[in-house]
């Protein structure tokens, strides 16, 4: 999507709401606008809405639509999974596991678990990014209460083996949570089949709302999250407060939408990648931070380690990117992720996500790729040789 | 909020002055993760071409093109009065990046003596 003087290629940041999903949710603000806890006709009006929308979401994960619980996004669901889970298992253990490249919204929350008593195990990837089930297996106890693994990862868009991870953790009686905000939306995930109890996900990422989210709790036995919020009693009491019944009429529409795409988004990420992948590989020192065989279409993270990644990023507009660093003003801190799986400082600091989404063109792909050429060689010629 | 002024985003856009010189005098600095090498050629007392090539952010490639600019067909003896400090306020750098202009600094400095002592007064 070009929006008149850039070129937006950062969907795995944010996608725009699909037309018919703003008009929808337009509509529905202006004609139902009750409180979906009131008891009248009014508000059981916004109530039918909200069982539309969840069954809408229910369909796409193949699941029991009272297994849904509505957030406000992606990190509310990880932080109410993890945080949740972990304390209402305590008793049982307090030993969790987890993995360096996951999302901020994940990790962070198992560092404050960390500093309450929790014990955590960080499990390394392999050099690609991907999480090897003999090393899950291994790290696990007879305390140990939830393992957390993203579906596909937002930095390299790998994807990981969510199944045979869950599995392990099945045969265990350990709880297993997955951050599908890259993954919902984007590829076939069956609920009913893969083994996974809780899942957080988000509406903005496949084309829905900002600001509304859900988490999948399975059911089953001792699976159940202790709530972070209280007052009201709305959900079952696991995440009160009034229902946005405008963004969840979007993301219900958003996941309808989503689950008669999947195939056509699929191979059309797949050749948008393709070709710009072949636009650079060519160039001097281009190294790929992920899996293109294997990996979700839609990301294509690239690393050269002789050009500075602040730089890069403002030689590239007019693209819309992420890079591979927080590059803050003070310290250009290399991405966590990417120092994870192996990349140098350097190299990890000169990276650069492109994503891809529906409204990305073949034209924006190639003036992209041929753009990215053109600045790697001008900072590389206005850069010195190295000091003796 | 755009972190870069206008200025900063001319001079990273086109750097007149980056580049090397065929012949003349250089200097290179490299610290805080920042490497900056500025060359010269000085002709009776004076800068006749400035040039610089930089790895860093854009605020030092920036800078280092303004130094250029400014210095180019002055005396030598200006180099003395280089600031980083004045080169920031020029281009609305951060605080934070005063490290890495002050690298820029050291290598006027640099220059400064190479000149002098390859063509004294």
């Amino acid at each position: 999507m070009t929006g008149g003087d850039f070129i937006y290629l950062d969907y795995a940041a944010s996608t725009p709401v699909d037309p018919q999903v703003a008009e929808c949710m337009q509509e529905h603000s202006q004609s139902d606008y009750a409180n979906p806890s009131s008891n009248h006709l009014a508000a059981r009006r916004v109530h039918a809405s909200i069982e539309q929308a969840t069954a809408q979401l229910a369909s796409l994960l193949n699941v029991d639509p009272a297994t849904l619980v509505w957030t406000s996004g992606a990190t509310e669901s990880d932080n109410l999974a993890i945080a949740g889970a972990a304390r209402y298992r305590a008793a049982h253990g307090r030993h969790l596991v987890t993995m360096p490249t996951e999302h901020k919204a994940v990790t962070d929350v198992f560092q404050v678990l960390a500093k309450q008593g929790f014990e955590v195990t960080w499990l390394e990837p392999d050099a690609r990014g991907y999480l090897r089930p003999e090393v899950l297996a291994a790290a696990l106890r007879e305390d140990t209460q939830l393992v957390s693994v993203m579906f596909v990862n937002n930095e390299t868009g790998v994807i990981q083996d969510i199944e045979a991870l869950g599995r392990i953790c099945r045969e265990r009686d350990i709880l297993f949570h997955v951050d599908a905000a890259q993954a919902v939306g984007k590829l076939p995930i069956d609920l009913s089949v893969l083994p996974v109890d809780l899942l957080s996900l988000t509406a903005h990422k496949f084309y829905g709302p900002k600001g509304i989210g859900a988490l999948y709790i399975a059911d089953r036995p001792r699976c159940h999250v202790e709530p972070l919020l209280f007052g009201g009693g709305q959900q079952r009491a696991i995440r009160p407060g009034t229902l946005p019944a405008d963004l969840i009429v979007g993301i219900g529409l958003a996941a309808e939408i989503a689950a008669t795409r999947l195939d056509s988004d699929w191979q059309h990420l797949q050749s948008l990648r393709q070709l710009f992948w072949d636009g650079i590989q060519d160039l001097e020192g281009v190294l790929i931070n992920g899996d293109l065989e294997r990996g979700f279409p839609g990301i294509l993270n690239v690393s050269v380690a002789d050009v500075e990644g602040e730089s890069l990023l403002l030689g590239l507009e007019p693209l819309c990117v992420a890079t591979g660093s927080a590059c803050n003003s003070q310290t250009a801190e290399p991405s966590y992720v990417l120092r994870a799986l192996g990349r140098s400082d350097l190299e990890a600091q000169g990276a650069i996500r492109f994503s891809f989404g529906r409204p990305t063109t073949r034209e924006e792909v190639a003036y992209a790729a041929a753009h990215y050429r053109d600045t790697i060689h001008r900072l590389r010629e206005l850069a010195p040789g190295a000091a003796a | 909020m755009d972190p870069y002024s206008s200025l900063v985003r001319a001079y990273f856009a086109r750097p007149e002055h980056g580049g090397k010189l065929a012949a003349g005098t250089t200097a290179l600095v490299a610290a805080q993760g920042v490497r900056i090498e500025l060359a010269a050629t000085c002709d009776g007392g004076r800068l006749q071409a400035l040039r610089f090539r930089a790895w860093g952010c854009p605020h030092v490639i920036a800078a280092a093109e303004a130094f250029c600019r400014e210095f180019e067909g002055a005396p030598v003896a200006a180099l003395e009065g280089f600031s980083a400090g004045a080169i920031m306020d020029k281009l609305a750098v951060p605080v934070e990046k005063t490290g890495r202009i002050l690298v820029l600094e050291d290598a006027v400095r640099a220059l400064g003596q190479k000149c002098r002592a390859s063509a004294p007064d």
